[in-house]
């Protein structure tokens, strides 16, 4: 169940500091694909939790 | 017609084609099943999240939003994310229970019927904004391909063939639940067109516009830069409120509820989603800024429309149009299908069903087929009809966010439902009530009409708040804020203030994610399961109760004829799941709890611990950290209960066996699977009896009771001990029970009762010796006298031969003594060689004075210069032991062998007849006294072990050959006596040896 609490407050505080992010997205001289980039990092940790959470299920 | 039309019919019919070839080659098996129930295949079907919205609304937004666009992509992703802890705690619920959609869901939770038609009524009425917002996206769609005068009409020619693909592959079967892959594997394949069309549109803007990603960068930095300051960012609160509002639609919206949990997407497609529908969703969102940038460098996405339909506007090519239209037909065609298949279920579980109950219905599977397949066309063109009442100038963005804030009123509900047993039916209706009011008239009804929006008040109530965000915020927003707080603070308050009722109680631990779940054992007025169908049938008719209680039996893997009421409970919830999945909870609730109704008995009812040990196997594997080692030790607790050595049976306070370990079946030779569940008085005989005694007896024990068992008689005692430390109304209370084999034991006190009586006798026959041995020692002084009184030589031979009696009468006197007071045998000093030829034939005499040995023959074949060593009237007593027992087992005439030998340093006698053989069933126990199979009045079974116990002191052994060998008959006795120059110390030789198989 640790894993969940881990991803519970990931979303939360992902939640949260969402607005700080997309402010940040739309500066001018930022690299256009850099929220795609974060984006996929977020999603590389979901699947790394995923294999830890089914790893522990085995 | 023009090339146009005539390529929009090609593309819609291969389309379409394309994705009846598709479902229906799963449907016919063509396609392996691994890959169809592949989990990429699910996760593509989740794709149909992204519609109309993803390939024109996002662009809109983009354009004016920047990229506050990805709002409806991290709502969704943020919902997935969750999978583990929110979306498997409700697929969990929604298959137990069989439960199809949100309003299945409310109505089970909540126990209300009413709570299941308000949910039904707010999706049929949210959904069609989104409806429409595919419809309309398929129109612009066809006027920007084409330029057809009459892009409605082909919109609604296309929305009929979607209808029928719906009807054909969506409502093939009567369950829900029943596998559609065919439909699913046709929605993932339609989220893969659209994801490789619309990802070919972004390649084409990113390298076809621009000279790819540098050049891009290149203009942002530059010329770009002018597009993306006209794009004003949502505010924080804005963003949050959509965020929650995209992660509520995932969730919430019928057609995603339905592919996410009505469909039977595997536990691992549904945690894979947790990654693989963000990056579905990544893929979805990254051509989005692609293109539009390429728009605006083109000059052709200046205004928000120009925006929102850039992707037939970036090239002339017809392939790149085409490669648009695709994409939109894709987008709009999953959501349609989608979410009429989920709206006809609600309707007819929620709104048909309820108002005319299906009772007895002559057909009723074909009814409900027909009834389904009529209301999935019908919501399609209602669908249409709404995009047609709409003002054409509409947004697309405005038509989705109304759907989505409608539907989002169900959040606080389902959170209520998820996490707060507290909830309760009137909370969650004022504030479905209350939020719906607020939604349709400041989002709803405004679309329909001119009337102007009723937000004065919802400004002035946030901006007496403080939220400055208001003043210049889209509708959408104050909305959202006011409905769903009102929404949810009135479902608390309301919840708090009015009571809960114990059906929704029930259902709330059934729901919630952190409760424990325990299933009550309420007794059923249910014979078996032809009762259960008779019944049955009194509601549904002789077919679809047979049918239904048929497939309630075979998911059950349980057999008709099991009449525990462990299996009846299975089966009464099976059935209703089932009806549930066919014509939604309240139905079936209804259903069942009238036809087959739990009994009332004013006790309350106890915990189904059978059930919950097994559901607990069941979900073991799904088990971590805390909860799985708690596991581990609940499986050690009860190994150890299974495992004991002892017989053990727990029951419930009803009666009802929760327990039966393994030595106990041994003991009974009933398994517990068979026998747990069912009551105590349908147990097999003596069972019931047996245990019904100490149940209801005020005594916690029960000492060796005679049961007869399928291996015999035993001798069972019993021990009970009360489960309930303390009365507790939710304790499991009842009894367990520790059923003691103590046959051997009483065996042994039998012997031991045997072993005393033959310890009396001794004590006995030493006081009888001793009466008996004056009297003798007067006869044999008489006949020492009668030789000096005569010469008599008939006398004197009488004299003599009292004299030689009343010897022997005083030595057997004096055995019987010494056999009784064991080991007060002779010693070796006492023994002299005699004569085994004289022994024999003295033997013989003595016994030829008994009258019945006149009619069998002996022989003595002893050697006549063959000496032995021992005691010689012990010796003689042997012989005349085991004569007597040749002579009494000899058939008339038959020929009783006495012979002796030596072999080796020992001496042997034996003893030969031609009786039938020595009895199988007293083999075991021949040399112990009381052995006899003679007549009380002809034996006392004393010979032979006097026999063993005189051949004891002379260091011998006694063998016992029978039948003979060769023969079908005959016994063989043979006495071993050492010679006298190894006679050692008694105790060092073995006594006997019982083989009477040499």
């Amino acid at each position: 169940m640790y894993v969940y609490r881990i991803m519970l407050l990931l979303v939360f505080c992902g939640y949260l500091l969402s607005p700080l992010l997309m402010t940040g997205w739309g500066q001018p001289g930022n690299a256009w694909y850099r929220p795609f980039l974060i984006w996929g990092a977020l999603i590389a940790l979901t699947l790394w939790l995923e294999q830890k959470r089914a790893l522990d299920e085995r | 017609m023009s090339a146009e039309l005539v390529s929009l019919v090609l593309l819609g019919l291969g389309y379409l084609s394309a994705l009846f070839a598709t479902a229906s080659a799963v449907e016919r098996g063509w396609i392996p099943r691994r890959l169809v129930h592949h989990p990429l295949i699910g996760i593509l079907a989740l794709g149909v999240y992204a519609n109309a919205w993803a390939v024109i609304g996002s662009l809109g937004v983009a354009h004016q939003r920047g990229f506050g666009y990805l709002a409806y992509y991290l709502g969704a992703a943020g919902a997935f994310v969750l999978a583990p802890v929110l979306l498997l705690p409700l697929q969990r619920m929604t298959r137990t229970h069989q439960l199809s959609s949100l309003a299945d869901l409310f109505a089970f939770r909540f126990r209300s019927r009413w709570v299941g038609t308000c949910v039904t009524l707010l999706s049929l009425v949210a959904v069609m904004p989104l409806l429409a917002m595919q419809v309309e996206a398929m129109r612009h769609a066809i006027h920007r391909y084409t330029d057809a005068a009459s892009p409605g009409l082909l919109s609604l020619i296309l929305c009929a063939l979607i209808a029928l693909f719906a009807i054909l592959f969506g409502a093939r079967h009567t369950h829900v639940h029943r596998r559609y892959d065919g439909l699913t594997a046709a929605i993932g394949l339609e989220s893969l067109i659209k994801l490789v069309a619309f990802l070919g549109l972004g390649a084409f803007a990113l390298y076809a516009i621009f000279d790819g990603p540098g050049d891009l960068q290149h203009w942002l930095d530059g010329p770009g830069r002018v597009h993306q300051a006209q794009a004003s960012q949502f505010d924080a609160a804005q963003w949050r409120t959509l965020l929650l509002l995209f992660f509520a639609a995932a969730l919430l919206m019928p057609h995603m509820f339905h592919v996410t949990f009505a469909r039977p997407l595997s536990r691992r497609t549904l945690l894979s989603a947790g990654w693989g529908l963000p990056l579905v969703l990544l893929l979805m969102a990254l051509p989005v800024p692609l293109v539009l940038w390429a728009g605006q460098r083109m000059g052709v996405a200046d205004d928000i429309q120009g925006a929102a339909y850039v992707i037939f506007a970036l090239s002339d090519s017809p392939a790149v149009t085409a490669l648009a239209f695709v994409a939109v037909l894709a987008a709009t065609c999953g959501t349609l299908i989608l979410s009429a298949l989920a709206l006809a279920g609600m309707v007819l579980n929620h709104l048909v069903l309820v108002a005319h109950p299906p009772v007895e219905h002559p057909d009723l599977y074909r009814w409900l087929r027909w009834l389904r397949r009529g209301l999935i066309g019908a919501i399609i063109l209602a669908g249409w009809l709404f995009a047609q009442a709409v003002d054409a100038n509409t947004e697309l963005t405005r038509l989705g966010l109304v759907a989505v804030v409608g539907m989002a009123q169900c959040l606080p509900g389902l959170l209520a439902l998820l996490y707060w047993p507290g909830a309760n039916r009137k909370g969650v209706m004022t504030g479905l009530g209350l939020g719906v009011a607020i939604w349709c008239a400041g989002l709803w009804l405004p679309l329909l009409s001119d009337l102007p929006p009723l937000l004065a008040p919802l400004d002035a109530l946030l901006g007496l708040l403080g939220d400055e965000a208001v003043t210049d915020s889209p509708a959408w927003y104050p909305v959202a804020l006011v409905s769903l707080g009102a929404n949810g603070l009135s479902l608390i308050l309301v919840s708090l203030i009015t009571p809960t009722s114990a059906g929704e109680r029930a259902a709330a631990e059934a729901c919630s994610v952190d409760a424990v779940i325990r299933p009550k054992r309420l007794p059923l007025n249910l014979a078996d399961s032809d009762d259960v169908r008779r019944r049955l049938a009194m509601a549904l008719g002789d077919e679809v109760a047979e049918r239904e209680v048929t497939r309630a039996l075979a998911s059950l893997h349980q057999s008709a004829k099991d009449a525990r009421p462990y299996a009846l409970r299975r089966l009464r919830d099976r059935i209703q799941a089932n009806l549930s999945g066919l014509m939604g909870p309240s139905v079936a609730q209804d259903i069942v709890d009238h036809y087959l109704p739990y009994r009332r008995d004013g006790r309350a009812p106890k915990e189904d611990i059978h059930f919950v040990e097994s559901r607990l196997e069941a979900y073991r594997s799904r088990l971590t950290g805390l909860a799985r080692e708690l596991d581990e030790l609940r499986r050690h607790h009860r190994r150890m209960l299974t495992r004991l050595p002892v017989g053990l049976c727990a029951f419930g306070d009803d009666g009802e066996v929760l327990m039966w370990n393994d030595a106990l079946a041994e003991l009974s030779e009933i398994s517990g699977e068979e026998i747990i569940g069912a009551h105590r008085q349908a147990l097999p005989a003596p069972w019931a009896e047996l245990l019904g005694t100490i149940l209801e007896s005020d005594k916690d024990h029960l000492y060796q009771e005679a049961v007869e068992l399928p291996r015999g008689l035993r001798y069972v005692s019993l021990l009970k001990a009360s489960l309930v430390d303390e009365p507790a109304a939710d304790a499991a209370g009842g009894t367990v029970i520790l059923v003691e084999d103590h046959s051997e034991m009483k065996w042994l006190e039998n012997e031991l009762i045997h072993a005393a009586r033959l310890a009396s006798i001794g004590q006995m026959s030493a006081g009888v010796a001793h009466e008996i041995g004056n009297p003798i020692t007067g006869i044999s002084s008489l006949a020492q006298n009668l030789r000096y009184d005569t010469t008599d030589p008939h006398v004197l031979e009488t004299a003599e031969q009292i004299q030689t009696l009343t010897k022997r009468v005083s030595r057997i006197v004096g055995s019987l003594v010494g056999f009784a007071h064991g080991g007060r045998h002779v010693t070796g000093s006492d023994f002299a060689p005699v004569s085994a030829r004289h022994l024999a034939d003295q033997a013989l005499h003595l016994l030829k004075l008994a009258r019945k040995s006149d009619d069998v023959r002996y022989d003595n074949r002893c050697p006549a210069r063959l000496d032995i060593t021992g005691d010689e009237q012990r010796l003689l007593q042997v012989l005349i032991n085991l004569l007597s027992n040749a002579r009494d087992a000899s058939p008339a005439n038959g020929l009783v062998v006495i012979d002796a030998g030596e072999e080796g340093e020992r001496h042997w006698l034996s003893v030969t007849d031609q009786g039938p053989g020595i009895d199988p069933s007293v083999r075991e126990n021949l040399f112990e006294p009381f052995t006899t199979t003679k007549p009380p009045s002809q034996g006392t079974g004393l010979g032979l072990a006097l026999v063993v116990s005189i051949v004891a002191e002379h260091q011998g052994k006694v063998e016992v050959e029978s039948p003979l060998p060769g023969q079908a008959g005959g016994t063989r006795i043979q006495v071993w006596l050492p010679s006298p120059d190894v006679h050692r110390p008694a105790g060092d030789m073995p006594i006997h040896e019982p083989n009477p198989d040499r």
